[in-house]
Order: structure tokens, then sequence, then C-alpha cells
């Protein structure tokens, strides 16, 4: 029995992690091929990332049109031949194209790896992006985004990205059904020509990675060659309106989105960032939170966030509240923001900031698809070996005051965008 | 393989115990014995709402979140109609916190009046953002009803209507905790790198002198079987037509659970399934079709959902998916159950890679009655054969089993 159930028992911060680099192997052609080892699980990921992503491409949805079409027929398989094959092994392929990278990953038993090889080396060189199939995907690409424009969210999220960054950045670059529509073939089949067509930009093998496993993989990619990030070439500077109301019909709350362009990971405040955001917005005893879910109960949720693209990065804060009670909610965050760059967060308040955030961290870097995830960061950044046992040693030794300038510096209420969508 | 302890406390808790050396975290997850299927029929959405207060200040704890948070952790809750399941992680050197904090809160709440006036608030938008301001969120709202017509899960877990949750009163909370909230209606699992003398000695120190209690027995019957077609047509403001079907089927632990998992699978899960490959790739009725079981521990619900291309009807979408289901009954063969058995493995395996899963999937297992189920199910996939297979889902997918909810764009006229 507990001697006094008032008194909460005693804590240990954390103090260090060790962190296992990955293995890398580079291959005569010049393409790394990274690994997280963990005997102990029976299953495999691996990760085919290209420098293939939306901030590329030459017009809007040619990068994740492109992405998308891989899995829908090769020269020598349809469509459905594929999907036959590698779901007959228990393989799961899934596609993703980000604003920076693309991905093709392949989830699997160790055993299937390599029945499922030579389908994802024949999607990597032979993909066929047949007409019939583009109409197809380009239907139902319309349609999933009909629906998603009936979400306030969506329409707040789309509009930030293009005010905040610029139409005609490739970090703000919205799609409309427009862009859809004038998707060719032509235009799918240059940029896999250019972007993904028996080229690689690095690979991660994660799981129980074997000799066998690296031994099938080097030599699927035996025709490959390495592909260099792309430096980043636009820089906007076009004025743009600072408040942005979007009317939804029929809607019964609001999406408010609020915050600006800001930087990435490289940026060297970019770690204190994390804590400052943290307090403002980022877990559940934030300040947002506290304030107006848990004491004002205006909505179910309400969260900040720091986003970081390899050459830049943006800030928001992001709710949905009843439409009747959006100016109350604006005005909630304003003031938060507000008390955050006037007021040096309390000594209690910091110290439960950076015990949650080391937690998460180390929870971050539990598991092997998480490590291979802290490790592709790293990779994609250009980071340090260093920079996770760094992050440690930042966060503990960030003070309030520092926290404080940072709010100042970044947090300014002139510099952010505000987007409302719904009433 | 699982690896597991199981012991009792003398006031009956269940406790599992699953050691991982190779994590730096150790997980407590909290299986209680009750979800939306113990509410009374005026007072649903309750099961969820009490979730949510069970984080709004306990007995001798004001703030639950920030003494987990001090101590790096973090937690979350679900509720469904059958249970509600609390789960922490921490690192590994704070994992006392953790007991200190689920056995406060198991031994008594604190019943704040503003903790409930604040959480029903947040509950109603909670409401508002996934059920109202959703195109097609309103779809289990409208379709359950129709499914059942006496069982409880004939409503969501968030609820009816916003006014059961409005009226919430502070007696009703008390009553609900009383009710079900008791060593003897839980499942305790703490996995991780704790081993298991140590697990014992938290468990005898933080939970043991907690009292059993007496646990509200189930007040409902078992849904009788349908016998006609049902259809149900509602207009909404979206942008595309949908459709929406659900056949009963077995519950959990009943003969032909695996069976219609599986056939879920090869109807509508991946590209290659049945119902994808026919329906929105050659005859292009509808840009996406989804088919997935709902699993309970009563008899579920086996539920096809896809949305319609312009300018199909629902009467021709309901026909053919109608007719598919037919003639896949007919042609399915062993070398396409050979490829959802592989997928089922290899979904199983991937989620064991995960410690937290684990010590759900055994919190799960033991409420269901046969822990061991954690390590064998795979093998109950593996067991299943084409024609019993084949039978069962010939039974299951009769129009006389099924509620079809024909959902109709304005828009789309």
């Amino acid at each position: 029995m507990p001697s006094n159930r008032k008194l909460a028992p005693a804590v240990r911060e954390i103090n260090k992690v060790i962190i296992k680099p990955a293995d890398c192997l580079t291959l005569p052609s010049g393409i790394k091929m990274y690994s997280v080892n963990d005997p102990s699980v029976d299953v495999l990921k691996i990760e085919f990332v290209f420098d293939a992503g939306a901030r590329l491409q030459p017009s809007p949805y040619v990068a994740s049109a492109t992405n998308a079409m891989l899995v829908e027929g090769t020269t020598k398989y349809t469509s459905k031949e594929l999907a036959e094959n590698l779901d007959f092994f228990g393989a799961y392929l899934q596609n993703r194209s980000g604003s920076d990278d693309a991905t093709l990953t392949l989830f699997c038993l160790p055993r299937h790896l390599e029945s499922c090889l030579p389908f994802v080396v024949d999607i990597l060189t032979n993909a066929s992006y047949s007409e019939h199939e583009l109409i197809t995907q380009k239907e139902n690409a319309i349609q999933r985004l009909m629906v998603n424009e009936g979400k306030t969210s969506y329409l707040a999220r789309r509009s930030f990205y293009e005010s905040v960054f610029g139409y005609n950045n490739p970090y703000g670059t919205p799609v409309y059904q427009q862009d859809i529509n004038n998707i060719s073939r032509e235009t799918l089949v240059s940029y896999y020509e250019n972007k993904y067509r028996a080229k690689l930009k690095y690979l991660m093998i994660s799981g129980s990675v074997g000799s066998m496993v690296i031994d099938k993989l080097a030599s699927a990619l035996s025709g490959f060659t390495e592909q260099n990030q792309t430096k980043y070439v636009y820089a906007t500077t076009q004025e743009r309106a600072k408040k942005i109301a979007i009317h939804k019909d029929g809607s019964v709350q609001s999406t408010i989105r609020i915050g600006r362009k800001l930087f990435g990971r490289n940026h060297p405040d970019f770690r204190k960032m994390q804590l400052l955001n943290l307090v403002l917005g980022g877990y559940f005893g934030s300040r947002l939170m506290s304030n107006i879910r848990e004491e004002k109960g205006l909505t179910y949720g309400i969260y900040s966030s720091l986003e970081s693209y390899l050459y830049d990065g943006a800030f928001y804060i992001e709710t949905d509240i009843n439409n009747d009670l959006v100016e109350l909610g604006v005005s909630e965050i304003y003031k938060e923001l507000h008390l955050l760059s006037t007021q040096p967060i309390g000594e209690e308040e910091l110290n439960t900031a950076k015990s949650y955030m080391l937690g998460s961290f180390l929870r971050s870097l539990d598991g092997v698809f998480e490590q291979a995830n802290r490790q592709r960061i790293l990779i994609d950044y250009g980071l340090s070996a260093e920079y996770y046992e760094e992050f440690i040693e930042i966060i503990k030794n960030t003070n309030s005051l520092s926290l404080l300038e940072l709010a100042n510096k970044y947090l300014k209420q002139e510099d952010l965008y505000e987007v409302v969508a719904g009433k | 393989m699982i690896n597991y302890q199981r012991f009792f406390l003398t006031n009956g808790l269940t406790v599992i115990h699953h050691h991982d050396p190779n994590t730096k975290l150790c997980v407590l997850n909290i299986l209680y014995k009750v979800g939306s299927k113990n509410e009374l029929p005026n007072k649903t959405g309750f099961a969820h709402l009490f979730e949510h207060l069970m984080f709004g200040g306990s007995v001798n704890i004001s703030d639950y979140d920030d003494e987990l948070q001090k101590a790096g952790g973090e937690n979350n809750a679900f509720t469904s109609n059958d249970i509600t399941n609390y789960y922490l992680t921490l690192p590994q050197q704070n994992i006392e916190t953790g007991f200190w904090l689920e056995s406060d809160r198991m031994l008594s709440l604190d019943f704040s009046e503003q903790s409930l006036d604040v959480q029903r608030n947040v509950v109603i938008e909670e409401f508002k953002e996934r059920y109202l301001n959703q195109p097609y969120g309103d779809i289990w709202l409208k379709l359950l009803p129709l499914a059942y017509k006496i069982h409880p899960y004939n409503w969501p877990t968030i609820g009816k209507e916003i006014s059961h949750i409005e009226s919430a009163s502070l007696d009703d909370v008390k009553n609900f905790f009383f009710s079900f909230y008791a060593p003897n209606n839980a499942i305790l699992v703490v996995a991780g790198n704790i081993d298991l003398d140590q697990t014992k000695a938290l468990c005898q120190k933080w939970f043991a002198e907690i009292p059993s209690r007496e646990v509200r027995k189930p007040d409902y019957e078992q849904e009788p079987k349908q016998t006609e077609a049902r259809f149900l047509s509602i207009e909404a403001d979206v942008p595309l037509h949908a459709i929406v079907k659900a056949y009963h089927m077995p519950a959990r632990m009943e003969n032909g659970y695996y069976e219609s998992d599986l056939l879920s699978d090869m109807l509508g899960s991946g590209r290659s399934a049945i119902l994808y490959q026919e329906l929105v790739k050659n005859q292009r009725l509808f840009s996406e079709l989804d088919c997935y079981i709902t699993g309970d521990i009563d008899r579920g619900l086996f539920v096809i959902e896809g949305k319609l291309m312009k300018n199909i009807t629902h009467e021709k979408a309901n026909e053919e998916i109608e007719k598919t289901l037919r003639l896949a009954l007919e042609s399915i063969e062993e070398k396409d159950l050979q490829k959802v058995k592989n997928k089922t493995e290899t979904t199983i395996r991937f989620n064991e890679v995960n410690v937290l899963n684990r010590a759900m999937k055994l919190a799960y297992c033991e409420m269901l009655g046969d822990i061991d189920l954690a390590n064998s199910e795979a093998d109950q996939y593996l067991k299943v054969n084409l024609q019993t297979l084949k039978a069962m889902g010939k039974d299951m997918l009769r129009a006389e089993n099924c509620s079809t909810l024909f959902y109709i764009s304005k828009n789309a006229k």
C-alpha cells in the first residue's frame, strides 16, 4: 500500500540515449543503401527514395500523379497483374509524394522479398503510364478532391500554404480540379524519365535486415544510377493578403489556421523553436489546449506545429471551432501569442514541457521503424550523427529568456497569416 | 511470439505482464469492460463522455496529464461498442508514475462539476467536428439504427444525439463509475522493459487496496435475425452520391468470424480486390469502394462502402455490387484465399513490432476469454478452408441480411 497517494513517485530525467547510426553500403553506382537492423522482428520495410517531390514539378499535381501512377502498370505487367502478384506474397506497396521527395515503400515478410523485388524493379524501370489508366486515375482524383473540398479543414490548409508561400512557390502550390484535368500522359512520362527510371536518391531498409537481404537488393539495383538532390531555386517576394475568409455553405464549425513561413530543421533556432512550439500548442498540456479546450471547452482540439522542408519551413496553429465562437477563438489565440512574447515561461511549466519533450524523443526512437525514420532525417538534411545527442543538451539548456526572445522574433502578430474557412 | 505471464489480485484485477528488454519504454494498458453497449437508450454517448472525464482529476491527483508529462509520459484512450481502453507509455525508469496515476483513478474520481461542464462541451464539439461538419460524417448515425432494431449497437459511441450528452449529470457520472470502473471489471497489461517481480510489487503496492465493486450486468437482448432487405435514402449537401451496405456477420468468438474477415479482404482490401477491380477499374461505377468488418464482440457488421461516379444511379450501383458478390462467391479459388491469408500474416507481424500494440492485443484477447489467441490468431486465419468460407459468405451476403443506405448528393442531381 502506498504511504501517501498525494505524493508523486520520484521521477528521473532522461540524460542520454544511445543512437546507433544506420549501416551504409555504397554500391559501385554511388547509390547508398542504408539499413537499420533488428533481428528480433520478422518483417521488412524498404523505402526507395527519389528526388521527385512537388517542389520539382513543372506544373501543379505532376509529382503526385507521376508517383500515384507508378503502380498502374508496366510494359510487362498490367496494373491488375502487379497488384495480384504483390498481394499474393502478402506485400504492401505504398507510394507517397511529398514536398521534397517521393517514395515507393515495400512492406513484406523477409521470406517473400525475393518474389516481390522483380515487380518493384519493373515498376521503377518500365512503368507504362497507359492513357486508359490515367483517365481512371484522374477521374478518381477529382472525386476525392471534391470530397476534400467539402471539408473546412482542407480548404483552410490549402489556402494557408498558398498564402504563406505564394502560389508560385513550390512549397505553396495548391491543387485545384483544373490542375488534375490538365495532366497529360506526356508530362508524366517525361517526369518519370527524369526522376524515376532506373534512378534512386537512396535506399533505406529497416526490420530484419540480414546479409541475404542486402545482397538481393544490391543486385536488384545494379542497373540504377545515383540521383543527386536538386537545389532550391525559388524565393518568393510577392505581397499577399494576411487575412483570408473562405465561406462554405452548411458548415457548423469553422477551421482556423494562423501561421507563417518560418524555417526548416537546418536553421540554428529550429530545435529551440520546437520547445517553444511545444509550450504553445505542441502537446496536451500546452497553453492553447489548456485554455481553449480544457478551460473553455471551445473545441475538441487545438494544436500548433512546426513543419520542416529541406529548404524552408512553416509554423501554424489550427483548430475547429463553432461558427459563432470563431472571434473569441481567434482573439484567445492572439492573447496566448502575446503572452508568450511578453512574459517569460514559468519554471515549472518549462520543466514539464522539457520532460515531456525528452520522453517523446525517447518514444520516437523506439522500435526499428522509428529508428529508421530518425536516420532518414539525418540523411535528408545532411545532419551530423551527433544531431540527436545535441538535441537533448539543447533542450535541457534552453531557458525561458531565450524562448521569450524567440517568441518576439518569430511569433509577431503582424507576420502571421490568418485563414478562416467555414462561416 | 508474444510472451506473457498472468496473475490476479485478490480484488479481482487481472494483470498480464509482457517483458521486452529491447525497448527503453514501459507501457500500461488498462481495458475496462464497458462500452457504448452498456449505455441506456436514453443516455447514449455516456461511455465515451466518461472516457474524457477520466482525465479530469482523480481523488488524490488533480491533473492526470500534467503529472504524466512531468515524467516524460504520453497517454490516450478510446471507447468502442464493447470496451474502453486507456494506455500510457513512460520512460522505463518512471513507470511507477503510471501505476500511481492509473490506480488513483480506479480508486475514485474527484467528480468535479467544472470538469463535467467542460468535457460536455468538448465532446459536443467532437460530435460536430467528426459527425456533422464532415461530408458523409453522419453515415453511422443513420446506418446503425437501420441495421440494429433492438441491440445497443444501434447507436455510435459518440451517442445518438447531442442532447444526451448535454443532459449528463454528475449523478450519472458517479453511478457509471461505480457500476463499471472496478478492479474486477478491468484488465491491466504491464509491458516493456520491466521484469515480473517489479510488476508484481508495483501492482500489489498501488492496485491491491482498491475494493472490488458490484459490476452492473449487461441488460440487453441479442439482435434477432434480419429477414428482409432494408433500405434508407437520405439527402445531404455532399459532392458525390455514396452507398453503404451492411450485412450482419458472426460475433467475434462465433464460427465464421475469421471467414468473414478474410472474405472482406478478398472483396475490398488492396488494389487486386474483387470489388475494386470489377466496379472501380472495369465498370467505372465507383471512384472508391471499400469492404471491411466492424468485428465487434456481439454480431457485428460486414460493410461495403463506395462513392459513385457521375451519372450512376444508386439502383444501378446496388444491383452491380450484389451481382459482383454473387459471381465472386462462385468463382473464388484457393489462390485467392491464399493471397488474403498471406496478407493477413504480414499485417499481424507488422502490428507486433510495436510494444504498445502487443500490450493492447493481450488485453483484448484476455477480455475475449482466450489470451492464447494473441499468439494463435494467425493460425486461426491460416486454417480457414475455401468451401466453408464460400458457404459462410453465401449465407451472410444475402439481400435479406442487408441494410442499404443510399446517400444522395443534392449537388449531383
